[in-house]
């Protein structure tokens, strides 16, 4: 093997108190597939930005095709031979696909008076299209374009500037559906032919042998392993092992003895929303973890919605605790006894720049103040933080604002707001992206504690979570519901039926 | 992406894009037909000195807007331009007043266009401050230092000097000398926003600016640079004001916000619908002239062509935002 | 806008405050010392009256995140409708409330074109505002009105005193109290702050967050009714240019206020405006012409908003970790994955 074309030794980055990265050693070779696997908070992101130039590394350094380099933006990157596909791509939805393509690139100078010669772009980007089979519209807005042609065009846009050596594709598979996750390995493969290599970022470990040559593992703030994908098989390594350096059962607490299935509390019966899930058939029972395994694409996080309001579904009947109910708002939901901990928790769960003592209270004003008009203030702090101390937030402050709070510790107060709600059914979407692997552990305890009282739905993507949680699970593919015989998933079972759409492959 | 032959169409459909065009340019049609009706019923419209008077105060609007317009097209708001342009105006005329000629009043007034373009555009831009906060206290110190530069009183100016000439000569009996230097100015805006690099960043700008900075386009600069281009050609219009109205008039701003926002956003609504640009703004600039030079020889009343143009700038903006919003379900659709 | 300084408490800032308003004060009554003198300090009053209840009408409105550029527009028909209906010979009371429902309605019209049809705020609240303008001169074409004004009692609001105070001191009292427990200790002032801080986190809390946005319109309208009120008594009559020079020092109130207390409040917004109540009528009263008000206050106003920025906030902290020597930074929001 020749000069790796990329190699970091000892890169380090702190973050106030924080070590996020801790002396990490990582190398690329040349024409080669790396995938860059991780738990959510174990430096990935923050060693991509760092060589995607976006922020600076403390110390270490990082050569490229044994050429020392150092980035002080992402101009340095991309001048060095690095380009990066973020992974939720930033394009300009009215411009076509060949305008995002050059965006920036017009002209052989970065003039802003530069005269934009149409025929020239056009035949360039043909000649760019000539190198991969790929067949694509670029005339058409991007807006119009599904979410792989998107990706296509980033990825175009990414190497359109001469000279990339090294591609970074971060989470590029998580919007897009099984046949389009195929087009875009095709086009990478594509590329590691032409000679570029690629580090691709991903969470799912069945495409790590679908499509990677090597793979690294990061564990908090370090590349704890190295190693070829044959290596891997040859060794039944697991992978998961490696990324959570533990037993995944560990975090999962168990069922309690004696725990008793209570009423029925919610009932679906042929609930449907046109283009996202349809005849969804659905019990969840006070005394349960319903578990519901859904890829982005499967209408899950839009069956969550439609159940809390946010989206009304159009079809079918819901039962809320013997009442047919249509929500049609997050509030008409709330006032019926559901209340959902949202996937993305900072847009859609908590007032960021203020303190647990203003975002406890927010889903029951009502309570705050006592049924009246004015707020009970000392009362809300003795709520608030008797309901934080119980779930151990983390700093144990009121007054400290949310976004001052971890991932883990800021999903607990989105769940005090629930808990502060008291509501009969609870319904969480992804409730531990972005949370340490420590915080989940607290997090599926309170999932379960929520579940003697209340009826609890848990949607997820990821497999092990809803298997692990759940006292029953269901999967969604495409929309359609897909249950379990009468033994009940196993846990590759649901993965199956999620990915594929039926039991067996 | 499942054919396996790469077919790449490009050209767009000549016959679909010509039709487009057509569409496109329906307030050029109301244009011509507001005309119609209006000099059907009051001749005096179309005739000479109402011409040149209507040509000569599109030209000054035109040019006060016509940077507005890129600053708008771009996602941010500048209500200081009236103002800027007040504040040339009284520079201009408190110059030559002061004995200086023309040239020297020119190149200060313009100068101070600039220097109040970039303050706000560094503000907006480098500090990220909010446009609107910003544009409105740049807007009132400008004011200010109008008023204060003429203690509070209009500053008379003797003579004209050539903008004065051009203003006020005809060519062939209807049109001012004025309009082909701003005609020329506005077609190069034009070649400017739909040939060169810097009018597509100007919209992606509006849509993605993450997308446009990503790219290493110098974003910051170049907002700064709108901003300042705006300054300049509120500033040129200013002393074009000044030698329209042999004066320096402090409080001749006022009026010019809602009547630049009015054209720039009616403007917006063709061409590129949705988006405001140069031709746009020239229409809607000539369509404004026309309906109040006609309202005034209808013998409406000021305070009635107020209320008109509230009502147009509201409707503008709903027709807007309306198409805005079809078109962001679209892109809500193809994300599903 | 996130308010974050390194000056630590509330009670700091209140210091910096109180401190600036003796500077002020001293400054002024050194280059003129009838700027302590009874009829000065009642006219720093009865200024602050009207321009306080303006701006704390903008004060809702840039809670939830907006701007209201309609005030003057709607001072001006709201001015000459109550002008009109006092003229007819209607009791005051009725004047005032045909006043409050009109500009009620004027800003219920912008708040649903905003929230509901999704329409910016910005231009939109200009077209509103050049609307009202416009039909301020529906009544008498322009002229002023001001037949039946001191039969009907007006200007009492301007001049009756209580307790050796104007009574328009009183009233903005008054109202900035109620204010000031609606927002500050009822659900109705909490859901406000949220639905302008993450409106979607409050969607998803069952706060109606559109419903906060027509509402924030509708009480700078009414706000604003009520401060070109106390004008029209202080004058004795009502003109089409009245309230014209209310939102300049509303915009700088609100925004000073929010900068020096590190966030929009109504106590904030009483900060602002008192300090610069004091500064225009100081100028006014060393003889400074009328036509540099708008430029003092505007370039209060930029350095106001320069203080509140992250740059000039980042830049003061540079100085505050210099002195505290701690390891706190900035980097924290960039770290989150």
């Amino acid at each position: 093997m020749g000069t790796p074309i990329l190699q970091a030794s000892g890169v380090s980055k702190r973050f106030g108190p924080v070590m996020a990265l801790t002396g990490v050693d990582f190398r690329v070779e040349a024409g080669e597939i790396h995938a860059l696997l991780g738990i959510n908070g174990a430096g990935k992101s923050t060693f991509i930005k760092i060589l995607s130039g976006i922020i600076q590394k403390d110390s270490g350094s990082i050569r490229i095709a044994g050429k020392n380099v150092h980035f002080r933006g992402p101009n340095d990157a991309i001048g060095a031979g690095i380009a990066t596909v973020q992974q939720h791509p930033e394009l300009v939805p009215d411009m076509s696909g060949l305008d995002n393509i050059f965006l920036g690139r017009e002209s052989a100078g970065r003039s802003l008076f530069a005269r934009v010669d149409r025929q020239a772009l056009e035949k360039r980007a043909k000649a760019l299209l000539a190198r991969f089979s790929v067949p694509l519209d670029l005339s058409k807005p991007v807006a119009q374009m599904p979410a792989v042609e998107r990706e296509a065009v980033a990825v175009l846009q990414a190497i359109a500037s001469d000279d990339i050596k090294v591609l970074i594709l971060d989470e590029p598979t998580s919007t897009l559906t099984e046949v389009e996750r195929e087009d875009l390995f095709r086009l990478m493969r594509q590329l590691r032919a032409q000679g570029i290599s690629m580090i691709y970022i991903t969470h799912q470990l069945e495409e790590v042998f679908a499509i990677a040559d090597s793979f690294s593992v990061f564990r908090n703030g370090t590349c704890v392993a190295r190693m070829s994908v044959e290596e891997a098989r040859r060794q039944d390594q697991s992978l998961a092992t490696l990324m959570l350096g533990e037993e995944i059962g560990d975090v999962f607490p168990a069922r309690p003895e004696g725990l008793e299935i209570g009423e029925t509390v919610l009932s679906l019966k042929g609930f449907g929303s046109a283009g996202a899930f349809r005849n969804i058939h659905l019990e969840a029972r006070k005394g349960e973890v319903v578990g519901i395994f859904g890829l982005v694409g499967s209408g899950a996080e839009e069956l969550a919605k439609a159940v809390y309001g946010v989206q009304p579904a159009e079809e079918g009947e819901m039962v809320l605790k013997g009442r047919t109910l249509a929500p049609k708002s997050p509030r008409e939901a709330l006032d019926a006894g559901i209340f959902l901990v949202p996937g993305d928790r900072r847009t859609e769960g908590l007032t960021l720049t203020r303190s647990p003592l203003f975002n406890v209270p927010l889903a029951n004003l009502k309570r705050a103040s006592g049924g009246g008009w004015m707020l009970r203030r000392r009362q809300v702090r003795q709520d608030a933080s008797e309901i934080t101390r119980a779930m151990a937030l983390h700093p144990p402050s009121l007054t400290t604002a949310a976004s001052d709070f971890s991932g883990g510790n800021q999903q607990k107060l989105v769940l005090a707001k629930g808990l502060y709600r008291e509501a009969d059914l609870y319904i969480f979407v992804e409730p531990t992206v972005g949370v340490d692997i420590g915080a989940r552990a607290k997090i599926y305890a309170l999932i379960r504690e929520l579940s003697l009282r209340a009826a609890v739905i848990v949607f997820s993507s990821d497999c092990d979570e809803v298997n692990g949680v759940a006292d029953r699970t269901i999967a969604m593919h495409k929309g359609r519901q897909v249950d379990p015989g009468p033994e009940g998933f196993t846990r590759d079972q649901l993965l199956m039926a999620g990915i594929m759409g039926e039991l067996h492959a | 992406m499942t054919m396996a032959y790469p077919d790449p169409a490009f050209r767009r459909p000549r016959a679909r894009k010509l039709a487009r065009t057509i569409t496109n340019l329906w307030l050029v049609a109301v244009l011509v037909l507001l005309t119609l009706a209006i000099s059907s019923v009051r001749p005096q419209l179309v005739e000479s000195t109402n011409m040149i008077s209507m040509l000569r105060s599109f030209s000054i609007m035109a040019v006060m807007v016509l940077g507005l317009t890129w600053v708008i097209a771009a996602g941010q708001i500048d209500v200081s331009f009236m103002q800027v342009a007040a504040l040339a105006n009284m520079m201009t005329a408190a110059l030559l007043a002061h004995g200086y000629g023309w040239s020297v009043a020119i190149a200060v007034a313009l100068g101070t266009g600039v220097l109040a373009g970039l303050i706000n555009g560094w503000l907006v831009a480098a500090l990220r401050l909010p446009a609107l906060i910003v544009t409105i206290a740049t807007a009132g110190i400008c004011a200010s230092a109008a008023a204060a530069l003429g203690k509070g009183t209009v500053i008379r100016i003797a003579d004209a000097g050539p903008l004065g000439w051009m203003l006020n000569t005809p060519v062939l009996s209807v049109v001012p000398v004025i309009v082909l230097p701003v005609a020329v100015l506005a077609l190069a805006a034009w070649y400017i926003q739909e040939r060169l690099t810097l009018g597509r960043y100007i919209y992606a700008m509006a849509q993605n600016e993450a997308a446009v900075r990503s790219v290493g386009v110098p974003v910051t600069r170049l907002m700064i640079l709108l901003f300042t281009l705006s300054g300049l050609c509120a500033a040129m219009a200013g002393v074009m004001l000044a030698a329209s109205l042999s004066s320096g008039q402090p409080t001749i701003g006022g009026p010019f916000l809602i009547n630049g926002l009015t054209v720039v956003l009616l403007g917006g609504m063709m061409v590129h619908v949705g988006k405001p640009n140069i031709l746009g703004t020239l229409t809607a600039t000539l369509f404004l002239g026309v309906l109040f030079s006609g309202a005034a020889l209808l013998g409406l009343p000021d305070y009635q062509r107020q209320i008109i143009q509230g009502v147009l700038l509201a409707l503008g903006l709903g027709v807007a935002t309306w198409a805005g919003r079809r078109h962001g379900s679209r892109g809500g659709e193809s994300e599903k | 806008m996130k308010l974050l300084s390194p000056l630590p408490s509330i009670w700091g800032r209140a210091l910096v405050f109180l401190l600036l308003v003796v500077l002020v004060a001293a400054g002024f009554t050194i280059a003129e010392p009838r700027y302590l003198s009874h009829a000065s300090l009642s006219g720093i009053a009865r200024h602050m009256a009207a321009n306080g209840l303006a701006a704390l009408g903008l004060t809702f409105v840039v809670v939830v995140r907006k701007f209201d550029l309609s005030i003057a527009g709607v001072a001006a028909f709201t001015a000459m409708t109550m002008g009109a209906v006092i003229a007819a010979g209607y009791p005051l009371w009725a004047a005032v409330a045909i006043g409050i429902v009109t500009g009620g309605l004027i800003g219920m019209v912008s708040g649903v074109a905003i929230s509901r049809f999704g329409m910016p705020d910005i231009v939109t609240t200009i077209a509103t505002g050049s609307v009202c303008a416009g039909l301020a001169f529906l009544y008498t074409g322009g002229r002023s009105i001001f037949q039946n004004f001191f039969t009907s009692g007006i200007t009492d609001l301007n001049d009756a005193r209580f307790l050796g105070l104007g009574v328009s001191l009183w009233f903005l009292v008054a109202v900035y109290a109620a204010a000031w427990f609606v927002m500050h200790r009822t659900r109705t002032g909490h859901a406000f702050y949220a639905a302008g801080e993450n409106p979607v986190a409050a969607h998803y809390s069952g706060i109606q967050v559109k419903n906060y946005v027509v509402l924030a319109y509708v009480l700078c309208a009414v706000c604003t009714v009520l401060a070109v009120l106390l004008i029209l008594a202080e004058s004795g009559n009502a003109e089409t240019n009245k309230g014209a020079n209310l939102m300049m020092p509303a915009y700088a109130g609100v925004f000073l206020g929010a900068a020096m207390m590190a966030g929009t409040s109504v106590l904030a917004t009483f900060a602002g405006i008192l300090l610069i109540t004091m500064l225009l009528d100081g100028f006014s009263l060393l003889g400074v012409p009328y036509y540099y008000s708008d430029g003092v206050v505007s370039l209060i106003l930029l350095m106001g908003v320069v203080a509140f920025s992250g740059f000039a906030r980042n830049w003061a902290s540079s100085f505050a970790v210099f002195f505290r020597g701690s390891g706190r930074t900035n980097n924290k929001r960039e770290w989150q994955e």
